[in-house]
């Protein structure tokens, strides 16, 4: 079967057609489907197998970035989002996206084994530095993450671009409860690190941490596994030539897609193409 | 209705910040030195609706209110509650004044009616609180308000340390805007004395000189004319107040570009040359682009759409403008630039059928940020007209989705009267739509419907084109300023491009200048007449009178026609989009610009004496070269410590702080970035973008701008603006068999009146501007098509007028074919082949050491020799053999060689790869050591070969100027030679830290 991706689009979402785009290079279809079009029910999001966020400034980041669109699809979407995810569908929300499955409650979500309650635990506000800022950050996935997303990636370098990035909880025993569980997928770390030894709960100094989020935390998922959200943008590096030092590497090949010159970030949207594929 | 107020404050405690606070107070350690322990913020929504303050009192946090990191409440003074504790020393809430574009407002009213949907007539007004702990005791209030609002656009009520004593906190109140009184439309007699006819133009801002007065008078004594007018039951004998706004909107210098389309008699002192040029415009832009059009088979559309359009490939055409918005800017930098950026890409989507914006340029002129001599009435410190501008282009673009992918900042003392801002945006299309059209062709025919689709017409935005023909004053009008939306404007693109795939659009163009007026007026022309119903338009405001509804230039608007038997899916797809798209006017063929308010005619012009009416003007132009002392360095001087005072000139400083804050790589599509770098942190020289997901095929995007050249001849500033356009962008691989350029000019007012008594002289630049501008272009084969020109850009009037320095910027889209195949500026590996391309002369006149050491007190003066192009046909050889050198990936280094010389080139070379050099200039062209140290001769470009590569690069640039300058080393340090006499020796680190430290900005302050 070829998995059915729903991208969202509309009220200033704009990384759509990159989203769209990297999922069909893995094998997926991926349709830019309009807010309104599942709230009016012309189109249903059952009829689809993976949920897309992307990046964007949904309502202009007013009243904090993602709320308003969080609130169209909390209140508007909920039975349908509720079902999408009680059918195990995976649901990636990235920069905005995730700002957006954060403020509906989707992310973190509550304890294994309930059903989505659309409660907010956590939130993203304005980084420490207080600008929005693009920079290339590298992240770290931890192993041992439910996250389906992630599966079998270590270290990724990848930009950022937001302004209200880091990411909070009123305790830090929130953050342990979702530590314990492998839910902080992904996190913010030095590249001076070996591979694999990065991660650290230590605020890493800015522009290492780019916001000043708890935990270097770039990114979450739910109890499942099957929703993830991020800060970073791992479709922009979906191809090497949108790696900044690409010009030192020359023009070898590597393996992969796109004549080898396959970038680290689409192997995140493979993996979760290749669980739909394999799940049905 | 009654008023609900919410206030919402960040919490306090572990982890949490106030943010907006912090900001405030690193602004004003950085640009006024002040120091303040804390500022906190509150933001405030007042709402006006039928909702009880109950109600929402009770959904607070599940809407104005971030639970998690936010405490909110209703009918509650924030100052009033415990965490603010009794200590705060002033307080100033800032709020927009009645008719203000207000987004924040805009965004929750709508979360409101996602909340309330019954309460359909809420409206929602915002405001900030900022709340001072710790502020030396000479900090006055109202001083410091005056720093965080610009009451041209905002109000703002202050609680200074005696309020604050007693607890008495401002309160805003809802800005209800003042009744608009409707006026009927008015005739206006013309039968009058030339005095009369001029005082009717300066009173209404028309900026119509008398000769177009008395165009405009003849049109009514013509006795056609008159029995025509009677028979539409129309003022017969005089214009409507509707009639003479929309001539002079059309007729505008901004619109008509008349002093580029004017007669001069032109004379040189120099040559005894006496000539005359009947339009600069025509012989010097048009006549070469033509010229080459009958060449190329990929020049789409040139000059005659909203932007010049290109083919890429097979099935993609790209398109590209660029704009200024320096009135605006001037007078509200955030909102003016805001609407420069976002009125761009509308031009991109107007063009055709409607291109899609891909990528944004931004580049600004500014006065120095750290002025501390005089600033006129009002006018800003340059400090703050560069947040304000960067922060509207920043907000435009990043909130549109849109990268800015290239730009720069000049600086210069006179671009304290008028900052320049300048917007370009890069579309593409498909060269076919799914209906078999060609989408770079608009279709219209008789009796398809026009709507206006996006925002609602307000008094904002009234008058702004004729405003910008004037120049700035003191009483130059707010309702000029409007502050842009780009999430409405989002909405409307992703629904535009919808249509137009749809098969449901046969003509599209912006509402920019002029307004209603000039987008169908301009639309009409295609099918010869246009009839409009303004009472049909959907207003912000009730009471606007019918001029000032077809002139305002209101935000975020498109005309589009369609066919009327697609009326019906064109409004379902404006609805599934929640955007407003209102029928308003029908294509005809009379002949005519008819426009009706309801049932009456207000305005009945031929669109012939519209668009063709307006007289040519005839204009003086007379060249005397100026006298400047010349700059004459010292005999000995040490070369060290001028490199590390130049890597802190603003003109050369890393300007990463702010261009960082741009998002330059949505779309996942740009392969050569702003930075680049092992700390990503070195100049990118251009911007290389691979649009099609999947595909390496590249466009490149650079630009040239040198208006500091124009003080000894502002020909050589055009010639140096190309070159370093074209350079930049063969440095990144592009192919220049396949580019195309746009002339942006900024000039001060070239017309000779009392007001402008050297009117002669600055109009003699402008002619040897353009014939640089020609000459050049037609040797690089580099059409342009498409341009743009703002010619008032002065302050005042009398000996304290500040004019710009004449100013073009050249900015360049073209191919490239393998963006595998690009390179970056910053040395790359320990051993590689330092190359000079092209020879350094001796040409240090108004060069950036020029003005350093006069400005120092080392020398007397920047005359002398600019830099010239004396052969360009030999550069762009050279350049074809390099960019073909980089496509072939023999070189991965290059980067141009432009202001500081090549000192300066080959410090920020180290930078970018924190890496030395050892570097001999010895050989490397017939200037003086300083000359070819700091020398900024055009034609050159710094490159790096790995050893490999280096025989097949030689053979490959054989016959060309290429000199070897030495190797990446493996040290910290970048020395500098010149045969056996060592000039420079710096640490990179220390070079890095000097370079991007001036124009932080941020005061230091965590």
């Amino acid at each position: 079967m070829t998995p059915r991706v729903a991208v969202l689009f509309g009220f200033g979402i704009n990384c759509d057609h990159e989203t769209k785009a990297v999922f069909e290079l893995v094998g997926a279809t991926a349709d830019r489907l309009h807010v309104n079009r599942l709230i009016s029910g012309d189109e249903r999001l059952e009829d689809y197998d993976i949920l897309a966020v992307p990046g964007g400034f949904s309502f202009g980041d007013h009243l904090g970035s993602g709320r308003l669109l969080g609130n169209r699809m909390r209140f508007a979407m909920r039975d349908a989002l509720r079902s999408f995810v009680d059918a195990g569908k995976p649901i990636i929300g990235i920069c905005n996206g995730f700002q957006v499955l954060v403020k509906t409650g989707l992310l973190p979500g509550p304890e294994a084994g309930h059903s989505p309650d659309f409660i907010q635990r956590g939130s993203l506000t304005l980084n420490d530095s207080g600008r929005y800022e693009d920079r290339w950050v590298t992240l770290e996935f931890d192993p041992e993450s439910p996250c389906i997303w992630t599966k079998g990636m270590t270290r990724m370098e990848c930009p950022v671009r937001h302004g209200e990035g880091k990411y909070v909880m009123p305790s830090a025993d929130d953050i342990d409860r979702l530590d314990a569980n492998h839910q902080l997928t992904v996190r913010y770390v030095d590249p001076s690190t070996p591979p694999g030894a990065g991660r650290t709960d230590e605020a890493l100094p800015y522009p290492l941490s780019p916001n000043g989020s708890m935990r270097n935390i770039a990114g979450i998922c739910d109890a499942t596994g099957l929703v993830f959200g991020l800060m970073p943008h791992p479709e922009a590096i979906y191809a090497r030539w949108l790696h900044p030092m690409h010009t030192r590497h020359g023009s070898e090949a590597s393996s992969g897609a796109l004549d080898g010159w396959e970038g680290e970030g689409l192997q995140l949207f493979r993996n979760a193409v290749e669980y739909v594929k394999q799940r049905s | 209705m009654p008023v609900t107020r919410v206030e919402v404050t960040p919490r306090q405690g572990e982890g949490m910040r106030d943010v907006r606070g912090d900001v405030v107070r690193r602004q004003l350690k950085a640009d006024h030195n002040i120091s303040a322990a804390k500022v906190r913020s509150i933001c405030g929504y007042l709402i006006s609706g039928e909702t009880p303050s109950e109600a929402i009192a009770e959904r607070v946090d599940d809407l104005f209110a971030d639970p998690i990191i936010e405490v909110g409440a209703a009918n509650t003074t924030m100052l009033t509650t415990p965490s603010f504790g009794d200590g705060p020393e002033t307080v100033i809430t800032v709020g927009f004044k009645p008719g203000v574009t207000d987004n924040p407002g805009k965004a929750a009213t709508d979360g409101f009616l996602t909340l309330f949907p019954a309460d359909g007539n809420a409206k929602i007004a915002t405001y900030t609180t900022y709340v001072f702990y710790g502020l030396p005791s000479d900090c006055d209030a109202n001083w410091l308000a005056g720093t965080l609002h610009n009451g041209l656009i905002e109000r703002a009520l202050v609680a200074d340390r005696a309020a604050c004593a007693d607890q008495s906190w401002p309160e805003l109140t809802f800005p209800t805007p003042p009744e608009q009184v409707f006026i009927e439309p008015q005739s206006i007699d013309l039968e009058c004395d030339d005095a009369t006819l001029e005082e009717i133009s300066t009173t209404g801002l028309l900026a119509l000189n008398l000769n177009e007065m008395h165009a405009i008078q003849a049109h009514y004594r013509d006795e056609s004319v008159r029995q025509q007018r009677a028979d539409m039951d129309i003022s017969p004998n005089a214009p409507t107040d509707v009639e003479l706004e929309c001539l002079a909107q059309t007729w505008s210098e901004h619109c008509k570009h008349k002093i580029f389309a004017s007669r001069i008699h032109h004379v040189d002192h120099e040559t005894g040359e006496d000539t005359v040029v009947d339009s600069l415009f025509k012989t010097h832009i048009m006549k070469p682009t033509h010229d080459m059009q009958k060449d190329v088979d990929w020049l789409l559309s040139v000059f005659h759409d909203n932007s010049g359009v290109i083919a890429w490939d097979d099935k993609w055409s790209v398109c590209m403008k660029a704009e200024t918005h320096n009135s605006p800017s001037a007078l509200d930098p955030y909102g003016g630039a805001m609407t420069g950026i976002v009125g761009v890409n509308r031009d991109i989507l107007g063009t055709g059928l409607g291109a899609r914006p891909i990528a944004n340029t931004d580049v600004f002129c500014f006065g120095p940020p750290d002025w501390e001599g005089q600033l006129p009435d009002n006018l800003f410190h340059p400090s703050r007209v560069l947040r304000g501008v960067h922060a509207g282009v920043r907000v435009g673009g990043n909130e549109s989705g849109i990268p800015t992918v290239n730009g720069a900042i000049v600086f210069d003392d006179r671009y304290i009267g008028k900052p320049l801002v300048y917007c370009g945006t890069v579309g593409i299309m498909p060269r076919q739509l799914p209906d078999g059209r060609p989408s770079h062709v608009k279709t219209p025919v008789a009796g398809d419907i026009v709507y206006m689709v996006g925002g609602r017409v307000g008094y904002d935005g009234i008058h702004g084109a004729t405003f910008s023909s004037l120049e700035l004053t003191e009483e130059s009008p707010s309702s000029a300023v409007q502050i842009g939306d780009p999430i409405t404007q989002k909405k409307m693109l992703d629904m535009v491009l919808e249509a137009r795939d749809a098969g449901l659009i046969t003509c599209i163009t912006d509402n920019g200048a002029g307004g209603l007026s000039s987008s169908i007026g301009e639309m009409a022309e295609y099918t010869n007449g246009c009839e409009i119903d303004l009472a049909k338009v959907p207003l912000k405001q009730a009471g606007l009178s019918p001029w000032e509804i077809l002139v305002s230039e209101s935000q975020e608007r498109m005309t589009i026609a369609v066919k009327p038997e697609d009326q019906a899916a064109f409004e379902a797809l404006a609805d599934l989009h929640e955007v407003e798209a209102t029928a308003v006017a029908t294509f005809t063929s009379t002949g005519m610009f008819h426009v009706r308010y309801a049932d009456a005619t207000v305005a009945y012009l031929p669109i012939e004496f519209l668009h063709e009416g307006v007289p040519q003007l005839q204009l003086e132009s007379e060249w005397r070269p100026p006298e400047l002392p010349s700059f004459a360095p010292p005999s000995t001087a040490d070369h060290s410590e001028l490199l590390q005072g130049m890597l802190q000139r603003p003109n050369i400083a890393s300007k990463e702080t702010w261009v960082r804050q741009y998002d330059h790589e949505v779309i996942a599509q740009t392969a050569i970035k702003p930075f680049v770098g092992v700390e990503r942190d070195g100049p990118g020289d251009a911007g290389v973008i691979a649009p099609i997901h999947g595909d390496p095929h590249g466009l490149v995007i650079s630009c040239g701008i040198a208006p500091r050249y124009s003080d000894i001849d502002a020909g050589a500033m055009a010639a140096a603006s190309i070159d370093e356009a074209v350079r930049n962008a063969v440095c990144v691989g592009l192919d220049v068999d396949k580019m195309a350029g746009l002339d942006n000019f900024c000039w001060p007012d070239p017309i000779e009146s009392t007001k402008t008594p050297d009117g002669r002289f600055k109009l003699a630049q402008l002619v040897r501007a353009n014939r640089e501008l020609e000459r050049v272009c037609r040797a690089y084969r580099l059409p342009c098509v498409s341009g743009k020109d703002s010619m008032k850009n002065d302050y005042g009037t009398g000996p304290d007028k500040i004019s710009i320095p004449p100013t073009l910027l050249f900015s360049l889209f073209g191919d490239h074919p393998d963006v595998r195949k690009s390179a970056t500026s910053d040395f790359k590996f320990e051993g590689d082949k330092i190359y000079l391309v092209g020879e350094s002369k001796q040409e240090l006149g108004a060069s950036e050491l020029a003005f350093m050491m006069t400005e120092n007190g080392q020398a007397k003066g920047v005359g002398g020799h600019v830099p010239l192009l004396p052969h360009p046909e030999q550069n762009l050889a050279t350049y074809r053999a390099l960019s073909q050198s980089i496509r072939a990936g023999l070189v991965r280094t290059a980067h141009d060689c432009s202001e500081g010389g090549v000192a300066v080139a080959l410090a920020e070379m180290c930078i970018g790869g924190r890496t030395g050099a050892s570097v001999d200039i010895d050989g490397t062209g017939s200037g003086d050591v300083w000359g070819r140290l700091w020398g900024e001769s055009l034609g050159r470009i710094i490159v790096a070969v790995s050893p490999e590569h280096e025989d097949a690069f030689l053979s490959a640039m054989k016959g060309h100027p290429t000199t070897v300058l030495g190797t990446v080393s493996a040290s910290s340090s970048l020395t500098i030679t010149d045969g056996d006499d060592e000039l420079v020796e710096l640490d990179v680190e220390t070079m890095a830290g000097l370079w991007k430290g001036t124009l932080d900005l941020t005061g230091g302050v965590i």
